[in-house]
């Protein structure tokens, strides 16, 4: 006998799943080996005693329900759009909450000093920042100068004609900036009536959901 | 039943159809569990979740023998419970006879047709076997479960289990000489019957 490879052919000639030459072969081997043969005779027990385990009954059913498989009902295809429109609307509605509780507090932070923005319009009703005066100051002497040139040459009436056209009082621009500042100061908050549209699509989103949801459930039962 | 149709609708998620399949295999795959695990109702705990793993994963599924796939999934299911008993080992609670005794298999002779010395041969010979499985390594057991107990070809043994048949037949060969082994020491205790067939075998 050789070994664990002559098991192995053992136990294949047994079921029938070695080659017919080497079945053969096998034959000839267990006519002449007597402890080929009883190797053979005892993977054979082995072989006869499990085929003779009784095959037990299954102590219950053990069919699927639907939910241990975790199977939900077929929902219809507007589903999705309604639930990404609902979440949408949601969000948004979130936002201008947010944005109308912040907005305000924007708006009345005074600037650092020294950073000249947000308050460039005039902050609290100061007078107009430093940087902005420059310009008007500038405006009066560089037409100035070009009012001396051009008087030589023009008519004194033309002359004055022009400078009331073209060139803008030294008073103008603070008279402008005095008009922009209480627009700039006010906080720009989201009308109510879009909060009320957002409010009114997410709950109808919200509520069509639901009674698809119990439809589907119906129909699936 | 048409086996190929019912399959190709549970792929589609039909559950009737799938419960339709496992009414015809609920048998093999509990009794394949219980021989692997040597326990009840832990089987039937592992059969109930190859059935659910095996909805899952139908689509999966590419033809081919659905027996050796359906086996895969319990031997894979018992696996994960044989992991797991090694991870916390329990003791199983035997129900007590009218001495006071632990029963040993209280439901292994439920068959009214036998006679008592029948059960007891039927008992002392499954409670043999069923040690001897026991003491065989757990690739050695499957395989020796899928052929012997089972009745599937080398193939579908090899198909279930995801090894390479001549690796198949080794471990078969090795399962079977073991078991010879294990069984000699059992003989006495072998119903008479059996014992003679098995000296005619």
């Amino acid at each position: 006998m050789n070994g664990i490879r002559d098991i192995e052919k053992l136990s294949a000639y047994l079921d029938g799943q070695l080659s017919p030459s080497d079945s053969i072969k096998l034959e000839a081997r267990l006519k002449t080996d007597p402890e080929l043969a009883s190797a053979y005779d005892d993977i054979r027990f082995a072989r006869g005693i499990l085929r003779k385990l009784p095959a037990r009954k299954a102590p219950r059913n053990f069919m699927l329900t639907r939910k241990m498989v975790g199977l939900k009902p077929p929902l219809p295809r507007t589903y999705s759009f309604f639930r990404f429109s609902s979440a949408f609307a949601t969000l948004l509605l979130m936002f201008t909450f947010a944005f109308n509780a912040v907005s305000p507090r924007l708006a009345v932070v005074p600037a650092p000093f020294g950073m000249g923005g947000g308050c460039e319009g005039g902050c609290g009703g100061g007078g107009p920042a430093p940087e902005l005066q420059a310009p008007s100051a500038a405006a009066t002497e560089a037409p100035a100068e070009a009012e001396a040139a051009a008087a030589e040459m023009l008519p004194a009436d033309a002359a004055d004609a022009e400078r009331s056209t073209e060139t803008p009082s030294p008073k103008e621009p603070e008279a402008g900036l005095a008009q922009q500042a209480p627009g700039q100061n006010e906080a720009v908050l989201i009308p109510v009536i879009w909060q009320v549209v957002l409010l009114v699509v997410g709950a109808a989103g919200g509520l069509i959901l639901f009674l698809m949801n119990q439809a589907a459930k119906r129909k699936w039962k | 039943m048409d086996e190929t149709a019912l399959i190709q609708s549970a792929q589609h998620g039909d559950l009737d159809s799938f419960n339709t399949i496992i009414l015809h295999y609920q048998d093999m795959v509990f009794n394949t569990a219980l021989r692997i695990l040597g326990d009840e109702d832990r089987a039937a705990d592992a059969a109930q979740e190859a059935f659910i793993s095996a909805f899952r994963s139908i689509a999966s599924f590419r033809g081919g023998s659905f027996k050796a796939w359906i086996m895969r999934t319990v031997t894979n299911a018992c696996y994960d419970e044989l992991r797991r008993q090694k991870r916390r080992p329990t003791t199983p609670l035997e129900p007590d006879t009218d001495d006071g005794e632990e029963m040993d298999s209280p439901k292994w002779l439920a068959d009214p047709n036998m006679t008592p010395s029948q059960k007891m041969e039927a008992d002392e010979l499954e409670h043999a076997i069923q040690h001897c499985l026991e003491a065989l390594p757990d690739d050695f057991r499957t395989v020796v479960v899928l052929a012997d107990i089972q009745g599937m070809d080398y193939s579908e043994v090899a198909a279930a289990s995801k090894v390479p048949l001549g690796t198949i037949k080794s471990r078969l060969a090795r399962a079977r000489l073991r078991l010879r082994e294990c069984l000699r020491g059992f003989e006495e205790l072998l119903p008479s019957a059996f014992r003679l067939e098995s000296e005619e075998i």
